[in-house]
């Protein structure tokens, strides 16, 4: 990953190149249409097309997870008396697999690491969608659009078990509703326990979802790693019209220990009486425009403004909730609804908080989690129940919310069906996402249900014209065709604009990707963090916003490139851009609205968003201009190399990935060199500028480990991964290389790409056409790419490959993400399996090895090498400068 | 607050000019303003403890054998609104109840006269009682106070403690030697819990601000009440269902019984005012107050539990005016700590619940003119101590009276 420039002189220098390069690429893609791109490609366009069009997805859906049988119920619901939340499990085709290429590399690689299982690449998707309970119509229209209600096998034909479809439903409207399902929907309502549904839904949220939870204080969110070995016994505090305190001891165990009638409806219904609101939401939103002072009798108020210090009470404290109305001048309508609501909220919330510290204090329970309607995401509710926590227990206890809270009950409601499939998920096979239009809606559905491509365009360009009524962030000012497209704007300071639930977060799909493992090199799993930069910082977070914002423009006129610059394309640019740049000011106004949220998180975000308007690979054809032109000097590289002993050849080498590394995106004296000279005279002047010592410099402990010291000659490692990043230099002039020195010294190389495009990263679907390409100029290489399956035709063409294959493979993997970082948490089973007899771990580029996994620790030996192509990053990670170097040499912990 | 408080009734209000006031403590609390003040009917003494006659106490005293000083008269209690302190005021003035009012002949007004006081009134309020009385409010810490009153009253009224369930009314021995630690919950505007272990040994434990305060001031804003009173009769010609929801509306009329809820037990307090086809106006006064009434009793009455259960106290002792032996109150309260604790804690009540911070400002003063005038009469050696000894109750136990009483009592000088 290379792309983030540091500041504007740089920006302008990457439009150079694009805009010089762009439009030759543009006129010799669109009529040649590489095959190995294109059809390479297929596999991932496909799970991206199942994404967005749903019809498809639903009428055909082929592909199980390994452990759902057929007929998999999917539709929950939890009908409350203001809301409805649906939990929906949508089935996704998986890779289709029609790239031989790809099937025969797999089923060597199958071979040479033993015994593994081919998995879907996605097994489902979990949704989470709310209705207003008095617009149970939309609903029923949504859940009727999806066909949630029947069982998938009786899609394809009107069988008996659909005319008795049941769903799964919790909540008071459960039984209210009843009669309309039957009726409108032909469904009956399977009605469950609402308290086991809860703990049901919280207890799979606490354990499957990392951050779940989080802390609220003084506005301040901060999530929360629950250690799933130690999250019983807790405390939920589930405040809906009323308040139930629930011990829970384990899946299934559980008991109603307390509780209060003070709860959410009486919030609502006192705040009805009083303030005329015609909504709990604008009941809220006035409240956070209130001042309780009016209303509450202080301590204050009673102590002459003195503080009654003795037990602790300050004059500010609240000594009696809505003390001060008893005055006989004023009368309800002398007072403000917004001083009312105020008081009602703190005076309710602060009480729920008492009321659940006691109850933890009694049954001695470490943590209590709220959720329930009431609290909603509202930030001033959750910071009076933590405060109120924090002050009875004098700050041992804290309050705890989850992100999911509203979905609690539907959740459990979904795990209440026999068959499920979340049986023994686990945290690492789960990733959120948050499709276009999460930032205006927070899970919201407004409206039909969008279908097509299409539809989701013009609901974008909709939303956009009514977006300033709906939202009060405006993502951009809307500028005809693709160029000009601004950035997004800070949104105003918090207050004016706000909406009543800015703060509230976003809830995003759940994916559920059981071929996701934990990679298991990592030294220590629980302790490992992927981010290296916490974007709980705010200013980091501005940084970044605006560093993807300031890049967006030159990104949609790649990405509308890539597809050919069609007036298709455009339209699609244009929706693509508004929609991520509504996710930036998003962010920007409520940095927690997505969760804990790393820069990879950020980076895969941006990644997803370009997929989800079809842009399959916005770089592709500069991606394979860079190829071209890089392989196309290898030989001359080659040559070079083998002219030099060992031991400079080593260093070279390094420099070489360090220096391939910067290559694109270089400084300005590289981008003249690279429209003059050619690309290895580039890639040698920029070698020849990587002076030793660099910023972090452990060559010669790696050295020492590759070539021994003296006589001492060392054995060479058996398996090397090889964690790639660029296409172009990158990859072919600096990795590759490298990959031919390790297999010359009889260590087997697997090379580790994305699974999706990310940027100008080269992919796993990519790479073997490389290695075919760099092969033909190296024996070295053909017979280890034919040793690891990757040169599929050349086997074709002669038995020779068998008397050689002596060689140790040269393989390829995917790493099982579409993002320019990685979080080793959740990495490829292919590369779980690959990696179970690696002792070597290479990770290479900025985005891999500096904005994640920089200080993460393995079980085997491990270097990371990037060249720092940010003056901020560099300053701040290793008090160095923009361009310095790291070579960083881990032995095996 | 009804004009009866105002009037000068016979029964605690003798004729001031047949009369010693002696005594006055004041408790100037967030909504009342409450006093204690004692009164001489005649100066007197006794033999002692043993041969005072409850029932004669109007007799003259049968000698002093003992030579013990013994003071006979009445400890008075009354009222107001704080809002009304002018009332208040113009009531100790009339009645000459503050020191050198009775003795306006004997204090040349040089020296400063100061009347103990407390609540948080005594701050706010100091300047009017010093323009107007030209006396100084000799400000007493409020639990102190508190804790001293309840003490007093538990130590040395009999049948003080009483619990009330289902209207019945069951006054409670209280052993002087078990008494401690018990939980004091003091229900004034705001709630104090107050965990008791001695005389003078005490924490605040806890408190809530839902107290009498929320119940004056919210039901002030739904039903257009004008007095507190006037709130508490209508809550008790009220119903609740009309206003809460309850387990029963939610569950389609069944209970929840899996986890011990009855159809009638409320889920949430005003829940059914979230309706949209009903506006206050829709609702009856009564029903409001009442749901009011309950909401904050029960909650109350379940933070006090979980307090006595927290630090292991055997009592609970409901205090303070929000309950006004408002028997819907009590029943409330005793109903909540009854359900909370599942049978194993009971509510108990004091019969002088609103004026034990001003009992115990009356008790605080070591020169509060009893010891004066015992001395005085007596000629001998200064008193380092005075107790009391309760003679007779004047107000009917059962009776619905809230406000102006009066404790016919000895006061004994050790």
């Amino acid at each position: 990953m290379a792309d983030f420039v540091e500041d504007e002189q740089q920006q302008q220098q990457v439009l150079g190149i694009d805009e010089s390069e762009g439009h030759n690429n543009t006129n010799n893609m669109a009529p040649t249409g590489n095959p190995i791109h294109r059809s390479s490609s297929r596999p991932q366009l496909d799970v991206s097309k199942a994404e967005i069009q749903s019809n498809v997805e639903d009428k055909y859906p082929t592909i199980l997870l390994p452990n759902q049988s057929d007929d998999l119920s999917h539709l929950a619901l939890d009908i409350g008396g203001s809301l409805i939340k649906l939990v929906y499990f949508s089935r996704h085709e998986g890779q289709s697999d029609d790239d031989k290429r790809k099937k025969t590399l797999k089923e060597r690689l199958g071979l040479s690491n033993g015994n593994r299982r081919s998995f879907p690449i996605l097994g489902g998707r979990l949704h989470f969608v709310k209705f207003e309970t008095g617009k149970i119509n939309e609903c029923l229209d949504f859940i009727h659009s999806k066909q949630l209600h029947r069982g998938l096998e009786s899609r394809y034909s009107d069988t008996e078990a659909d005319r008795n479809a049941i769903i799964k439903a919790t909540g008071g409207g459960a039984y209210k509703f009843t009669d309309l399902f039957k009726e409108k929907l032909g469904v009956s309502l399977d009605k469950e326990d609402e308290m086991n549904c809860l703990v049901a839904g919280a207890n799979f949220l606490l354990k499957a979802i990392r951050h779940e939870a989080f802390t609220h204080m003084e506005g301040q969110k901060e999530f929360v790693q629950i250690d799933q070995n130690d999250l019983f016994p807790y405390l939920l505090v589930n405040v809906g019209s009323g308040v139930s305190m629930i011990k829970v001891d384990g899946d299934g165990k559980f008991e109603r220990v307390s509780g209060t009638n003070v709860g959410g409806g009486t919030y609502w219904g006192l705040g009805r009486l009083l303030t005329k609101c015609k909504s709990f939401d604008e009941l809220l939103e006035l409240s956070q425009k209130g001042d309780n002072r009016a209303i509450d009798m202080l301590v204050g108020d009673i102590y002459g403004g003195l503080d009654y210090s003795k037990i602790g009470l300050s004059a500010s404290t609240i000594a009696s909730s809505f003390g001060k109305t008893i005055s006989e001048k004023k009368e309800l309508q002398d007072y403000r609804p917004e001083d009312i609501s105020l008081s009602l909220l703190r005076m309710i919330s602060y009480n729920i908080g008492q009321i659940a510290y006691l109850n933890a204090l009694r049954f001695k329970l470490k943590r209590i989690f709220f959720g329930g309607f009431f609290i909603r995401g509202h930030a001033y509710t959750m910071d009076t129940l933590s405060f109120a926590v924090q002050y009875w227990s004098n700050g041992e206890a804290q309050a705890m919310f989850l992100r999911h809270e509203g979905f609690l009950g539907a959740l459990g409601a979904f795990m209440s069906y026999e068959k499920h499939g979340l049986d023994d998920l686990m945290v690492h096979q789960l990733v959120e996402r948050f499709p276009m239009g999460a930032p205006y809606t927070g899970g919201k559905i407004h409206g039909p249900p969008l279908g097509d491509l299409n539809e989701k365009i013009s609901w974008m360009e909709k939303f956009l014209q009514k977006g300033t009524e709906i939202t009060a962030p405006v993502p951009m000012t809307p500028v005809a065709g693709t160029t000009g497209l601004g950035g997004f704007e800070v949104p105003l300071s918090k207050g004016s604009a706000l909406r009543s639930d800015a703060s509230a977060l976003n809830v995003g799909v759940l994916h559920l990707v059981p071929t996701l493992e934990v990679f298991p090199l990592l030294a220590d799993p629980k302790l490992y963090e992927p981010n290296t930069i916490d974007l709980a910082d705010p200013s980091e977070l501005e940084y970044w916003l605006t560093i993807l914002s300031e890049h967006l423009p030159d990104l949609v006129d790649k990405a509308v490139a890539s597809e050919g610059g069609t007036d298709d394309a455009k339209r699609r640019g244009d929706a693509f851009a508004r929609a991520f740049s509504a996710h930036l000011s998003r962010l920007m106004e409520e940095p927690s609205a997505y969760g804990k949220l790393g820069l990879a998180n950020l980076l895969e975000m941006r990644e997803e968003c370009l997929r989800e308007f079809q842009f399959v690979d916005a770089y592709r054809s500069i991606k394979q201009r860079e190829n071209e032109a890089s392989l196309a000097v290898l030989p001359d590289l080659f040559v070079e190399l083998d002219s030099m002993d060992e031991e400079t050849r080593l260093l070279t080498l390094i420099e070489g990935v360090l220096a391939a590394n910067i290559f694109d995106w270089g400084s300005r004296a590289c981008v003249d060199l690279y429209h003059k000279g050619t690309i290895i005279e580039i890639y040698r002047m920029s070698r020849n500028k990587m002076r030793r010592p660099w910023r972090v410099d452990d060559f010669d402990l790696f050295k020492e480990r590759m070539l021994g010291t003296g006589d001492k000659k060392k054995a060479p490692h058996r398996r090397a991964l090889l964690f790639v990043d660029n296409s172009g230099a990158d990859i072919v002039l600096g990795m590759l290389p490298l990959a031919r020195e390790l297999l010359r010294r009889g260590t087997e190389v697997v090379l580790v790409a994305n699974s999706l495009p990310a940027l100008n990263d080269v992919t796993a679907m990519e790479l073997p056409d490389i290695v075919a390409e760099a092969a033909k100029h190296c024996d070295i290489l053909r017979r280890a790419a034919e040793a690891g399956g990757l040169l599929v035709d050349a086997m074709i063409n002669t038995d020779s490959s068998k008397e050689n294959s002596s060689s140790v493979p040269l393989m390829v993997v995917e790493n099982g993400c579409g993002s320019p970082c990685i979080d080793l948490r959740q990495v490829s089973s292919e590369l779980a399996a690959a990696a179970k007899d690696a002792d070597l771990i290479i990770l290479e580029g900025m985005g891999r090895s500096l904005h994640t996994n920089l200080y993460a620790q393995f079980k085997c030996d491990a270097l990371k090498l990037a060249m720092v192509k940010n003056q901020r990053l560099a300053e701040k990670l290793i008090k160095g400068n923009i361009y310095d170097c790291i070579c960083k040499y881990q032995p095996a912990s | 607050m009804d004009q009866r408080e105002f009037e000068i009734q016979p029964n605690s209000d003798p004729n001031p000019s047949t009369t010693h006031v002696y005594h006055l403590a004041l408790d100037i609390g967030g909504s009342l303003n409450k006093l204690v003040y004692f009164t001489k009917d005649d100066d007197h003494f006794v033999d002692g403890e043993a041969e005072i006659s409850p029932r004669n106490t109007s007799e003259k005293s049968k000698g002093s054998r003992r030579n013990h000083p013994v003071l006979k008269g009445k400890l008075n209690f009354k009222k107001f609104e704080t809002s009304k302190i002018d009332d208040c005021i113009d009531f100790i003035k009339t009645m000459k109840l503050h020191p050198g009012g009775s003795r306006q002949q004997e204090n040349p007004g040089s020296q400063p006269i100061s009347i103990k006081a407390t609540g948080g009134g005594s701050y706010k309020y100091a300047d009017p009682f010093k323009e107007r009385l030209g006396i100084n409010l000799d400000k007493e810490d409020e639990m102190d106070c508190l804790v001293a009153g309840a003490n007093f009253l538990l130590e040395v009224v009999d049948r003080e403690a009483y619990t009330y369930m289902g209207d019945q009314r069951q006054f409670v021995q209280i052993d002087q030697n078990d008494l401690y630690p018990y939980l004091l919950v003091n229900i004034g505007s705001g709630v104090s819990m107050i965990k008791v272990e001695g005389n003078g040994k005490f924490e605040r434990v806890s408190g809530t601000s839902i107290g009498g305060g929320t119940f004056w001031g919210l039901g002030k804003l739904l039903t257009q009440c004008k007095s507190f009173d006037e709130l508490l009769e209508l809550s008790y010609q009220g119903n609740n269902k009309e206003v809460d929801m309850l387990v029963g509306d939610i569950y389609g009329g069944m209970d929840y019984a899996k986890i011990g809820l009855s159809s009638t037990a409320i889920a949430s307090s005003f829940g059914k005012a979230m309706s949209d086809k009903k506006e206050r106006e829709d609702y009856r006064p009564e029903d409001m107050a009442r749901s009011l009434l309950r909401m904050i009793s029960n909650n109350i009455g379940q933070i006090s539990y979980l307090n006595a259960l927290r630090f292991g106290l055997k009592r609970i002792f409901f205090g303070g005016f929000f309950i006004q032996r408002h028997p819907f109150t009590m029943d409330t309260l005793s109903v909540a700590v009854n359900f909370w604790s599942k049978g194993e804690a009971k509510a108990m009540f004091l019969r002088h619940e609103g004026f034990l911070g001003a009992v115990g400002a009356f008790m605080s003063s070591d020169k509060h003119g009893l010891k004066e005038l015992l001395v005085k009469q007596e000629a001998q050696q200064s008193p380092t101590k005075l107790s009391f000894a309760v003679d007779k109750m004047n107000g009917q136990l059962d009776g619905e009276l809230i406000g102006d009483e009066s404790i016919e009592c000895s006061v004994y000088a050790a």
